[in-house]
Formats: C-alpha cells, sequence, structure tokens
C-alpha cells in the first residue's frame, strides 16, 4: 500500500504545482489548437480522405505531445526538487506517479484534438465507441514512451528540442496503427475489423511501458 | 602518463584475441572475395522481371542480416554496462551501433536499386514505401537519434547510462517495427502476408553454395570493422592524459 501511496502523492504534487501556474497545459493546448488550425486552413474547402485526416489529426498529436511534455523532469531538475524526490522515494513510485500524470495531460491533449478536428471539418463519427478506445489506447502507448525519453532528456546537458528526435522514431508503429484505427472508426467499420491495430496497440503500450519501469531505475539514480 | 605506462603496452590485443582476429580477417578475404567473383560471374536461374538482378540477393540480404547482429550485439553490451557501468561496453555498444548504421545504408542503397530496377521498372521510381522498406529507414532514424542524445552529455558515465538506456528502449519497439507491422501490410518483398521470412523455396540450388558464404563473410567483416573500432578508440582514449576507460 506504501507503494501506492508514494506514487499517488508523485501524481498529486505534479498535478497541484501544474494547476498552480498552467504552463505545461496551457502551452499543450496553445500548441495543439494553432498547429490543428494551420493544419486546417491549409487543407481549406478541400476534401480530403478518411486516410488523410486521420494522418492529419495524429500528426498533430504527436508533435504536440513530444513538444509539450518534455518539460516534467526538467523542471524537477530546475527548481532542485530532484533530490528531495530521490530520497524520500523509490524511483518506480517516481516514475508511476509521472506516468499518471503526463497520462491524463495526454488524455485531454487527445480529447481536445480530436473534438476541434471533428468539429471544424464536420466529419461524421460512425464508431464512437473505437475512436474512444484508439484514443485511449494510444494515449497509454504515447505517455509511456513520453515519461521515459522525458527522464532522459532530462539528464542531458544540451536537451534543446531533443525530445521529438528521440520519440518520434520510436512513436512509428503507434502511429500506423492508431492512423488505421481512427480511419476505420470514421468509416464505421466496427470492433472486428479494428482488431488487429487494437492488438498492437495494447502490445505496444505494455512493451514500451514495462520496458520503460524496468529502465526508468538507470536514469533516476546518479 | 602514469596511468598509461603502468599498462602492458600491448592491452589492446587483449580486447580481441590476435589469433581469432588473424583468422577472421583470412577468412573475410577468401570468402568475400570468392563471393564477389562467383556472385557476379556464376550462373543463376534466369526469372522473368529479377533475370541478372538476382545477383543483388548475395549483397543486399547479408547486409540486413549483419545489421541485426550488430544491433542484438548493441543492445546487449548496452546492457552489461548498465549492469557492471564498464565504459568499454558503452563504447563497444557505440560502436557496434554506428557500424550498423554503416551496413543498413549498404542495405537500404542496395534495395533501393534493386527494387527500381525490378518491381518499379518503368514507373522511375525509387521509393514506394514498402513496408519493410520503410521500417528499415525508421531503424536508421532511431540509431540517429542514439547519437543524437550522444552528443548532447558530456559526462562519460552519464552519457553511457543514458545512451544505453535509450538503445534498450528502442529495442523493445524494434519487434513491432521489423515483424509485426510489414506484416499487416501489403508488401513485395518475400515473408510479406503472414508467411515466415525467407523460406527455403526461394532459393535455387546453385545460388545457396554463395549466398550462404556471403552472409558468413559479410558477418566476419562486420565483425572485424566492429572490432577495430573498438580498439581505435580504446587507442584513441589510451593516448589523452585521463584515460577513461
Amino acid at each position: 500500500m506504501n507503494w501506492i501511496r508514494g506514487a499517488w502523492a508523485v501524481f498529486r504534487k505534479d498535478l497541484r504545482t501544474e494547476l498552480r501556474s498552467r504552463y505545461a497545459v496551457n502551452v499543450l493546448l496553445m500548441f495543439v489548437l494553432s498547429a490543428l488550425l494551420l493544419v486546417l486552413f491549409a487543407i481549406g474547402q478541400e476534401s480530403v480522405s478518411e486516410r488523410v485526416q486521420s494522418a492529419l489529426l495524429w500528426i498533430v498529436i504527436l508533435f504536440s505531445a513530444s513538444i509539450g511534455l518534455g518539460r516534467s523532469f526538467i523542471s524537477e531538475e530546475e527548481t532542485g526538487t530532484m533530490l528531495l524526490l530521490q530520497l524520500n522515494t523509490r524511483a518506480s513510485m517516481v516514475f508511476a506517479g509521472k506516468l499518471l500524470y503526463t497520462l491524463l495531460l495526454v488524455l485531454g491533449l487527445n480529447t481536445v484534438a480530436v473534438l476541434v478536428f471533428l468539429i471544424v471539418l464536420g466529419i461524421p463519427v460512425r464508431s464512437p465507441g473505437l475512436l474512444a478506445a484508439t484514443l485511449a489506447l494510444g494515449a497509454l502507448g504515447l505517455s509511456g514512451a513520453t515519461t521515459l525519453l522525458a527522464a532522459l532528456i532530462a539528464r542531458a546537458a544540451r536537451s534543446g528540442p531533443l525530445l521529438p528526435v528521440l520519440l518520434l522514431p520510436l512513436l512509428v508503429p503507434l502511429l500506423l496503427s492508431v492512423v488505421t484505427a481512427t480511419r476505420k472508426a470514421i468509416l464505421g467499420a466496427g470492433w472486428a475489423a479494428a482488431e488487429t491495430e487494437l492488438l498492437t496497440l495494447v502490445g505496444f503500450a505494455g512493451a514500451t511501458i514495462s520496458a520503460a519501469t524496468l529502465l526508468f531505475d538507470y536514469v533516476w539514480m546518479d | 602518463m602514469a596511468t598509461s605506462t603502468s599498462r602492458a603496452p600491448d592491452a589492446s590485443s587483449a580486447l580481441v584475441g590476435s589469433r581469432l582476429y588473424t583468422a577472421v580477417r583470412a577468412f573475410v578475404v577468401l570468402t568475400l572475395t570468392y563471393v564477389i567473383i562467383a556472385g557476379l560471374l556464376g550462373s543463376i536461374p534466369q526469372l522473368s522481371i529479377l533475370e541478372e538482378t538476382a545477383r543483388n540477393l548475395y549483397f543486399h540480404v547479408p547486409m540486413w542480416f549483419s545489421l541485426m547482429g550488430l544491433t542484438v550485439v548493441s543492445a546487449y553490451h548496452s546492457l552489461r554496462f548498465l549492469q557492471t557501468g564498464d565504459l568499454l561496453r558503452d563504447v563497444r555498444a557505440r560502436e557496434a551501433a554506428r557500424v550498423g548504421m554503416l551496413f543498413g545504408i549498404i542495405g537500404i542503397t542496395t534495395g533501393m536499386m534493386w527494387a527500381r530496377f525490378t518491381w518499379y521498372e518503368g514507373t522511375n521510381k525509387w521509393w514506394n514505401f514498402d513496408p519493410k522498406q520503410s521500417m528499415a529507414a525508421i531503424l536508421l532514424l532511431i540509431y540517429g537519434a542514439y547519437f543524437v542524445l550522444r552528443s548532447g552529455i558530456d559526462i562519460a558515465e552519464k552519457r553511457g547510462r543514458i545512451a544505453a538506456v535509450y538503445n534498450l528502449f528502442a529495442v523493445v519497439t524494434m519487434p513491432f517495427l521489423l515483424y509485426v507491422l510489414p506484416r499487416q501490410m501489403d508488401s513485395l518483398h518475400p515473408g510479406a502476408e503472414g508467411s515466415p521470412t525467407f523460406s527455403q523455396t526461394d532459393l535455387a540450388p546453385a545460388m545457396r553454395w554463395i549466398f550462404y558464404p556471403a552472409v558468413l563473410g559479410f558477418f566476419g567483416l562486420a565483425w572485424w570493422i566492429y572490432t577495430q573500432r573498438v580498439r581505435v578508440a580504446w587507442l584513441e582514449d589510451d593516448a589523452r592524459d585521463e584515460p577513461d576507460l
């Protein structure tokens, strides 16, 4: 029970400091909105196929996440709270707490991005349940990889725009599956048709989160 | 300099047994000479579309086998580095990744040329998003990111640890890139659509006598370049005032 309480405390700490300044949330929100609107203006009145629609949506989501989510560990390093966390909690608690916090942010990001996209383009979604499942599984895989890599770049001296470079090639399997699943959801293909993609997403999220949990110890300790 | 003089002068040869090195070098020189001559001049079955380009099999496919081998070597040394903290392991992981990238770039180039004159003959296309081709390009991007990450960290021990974590994390996603996704898509590569890779029936008996030596020869070449690069890195480090290794 101690472990769960520790992880929950890390999550609450992150959430509370975020709610005080709302910096990361606002950056993420503004980035996803401006990127989406740029994409929508660039398309104009042109009607694009479902494949291109879902591809554009997910590219915006992945780029927003890779730019907006790199701060969670850098801010610990900047404010000097890293040492306190290292002393008072175990590495796996920190990872679980940060993962939960990132997952919350990514779920919010996905919801906003999808709602804006669907409303502005006026796309009717024929399988909303499938779309929700795709968004949730995509968020799970995305947050697992992002949390570990955010911890990695916080350790690099010249971190700058390093997260997108490290993250995007690793997310190609995720991108391909979510794009296909989103397209099937828009077309109304149903659950059975998207089985392969959903299973791949579950596998990807499981593999990345387990690997990240094991590897996080080596990033966290000095 | 005190530390470097205290070591045996030929300490770098301890990295690779010199007898093993000589044996592999002789094997590589002989085998690859045979493969190049027999591969370019030997007789092959004339199949439509493939025709003489089938000879590329001896060069294109071993590149990918060697890349896979070096990926495993690099990941293994990254894992050992995390366990032991021995910086030589980090050098090995780095050099295996670098040689792997070289083989990958040659593999992708030979693959593009092969595809250009068989699958896409008459279309003038060099790149047509064949799944395996695209995934191979992504694999090279991941190794590119690995080296970018390395250049962002100055302290050797920390760099080794962070790079090893990224390397191992990337290895976890590689099965999706190389095995899961390509089988869900249409591909012209052998081994697509759920069938296991490269089957025995794909290869004419006469070609096996050149293909198998080619695979072994290029494995040997990869090992040769890799061990030499590790030795050079070791010597460069040893020449510094305060060696890390």
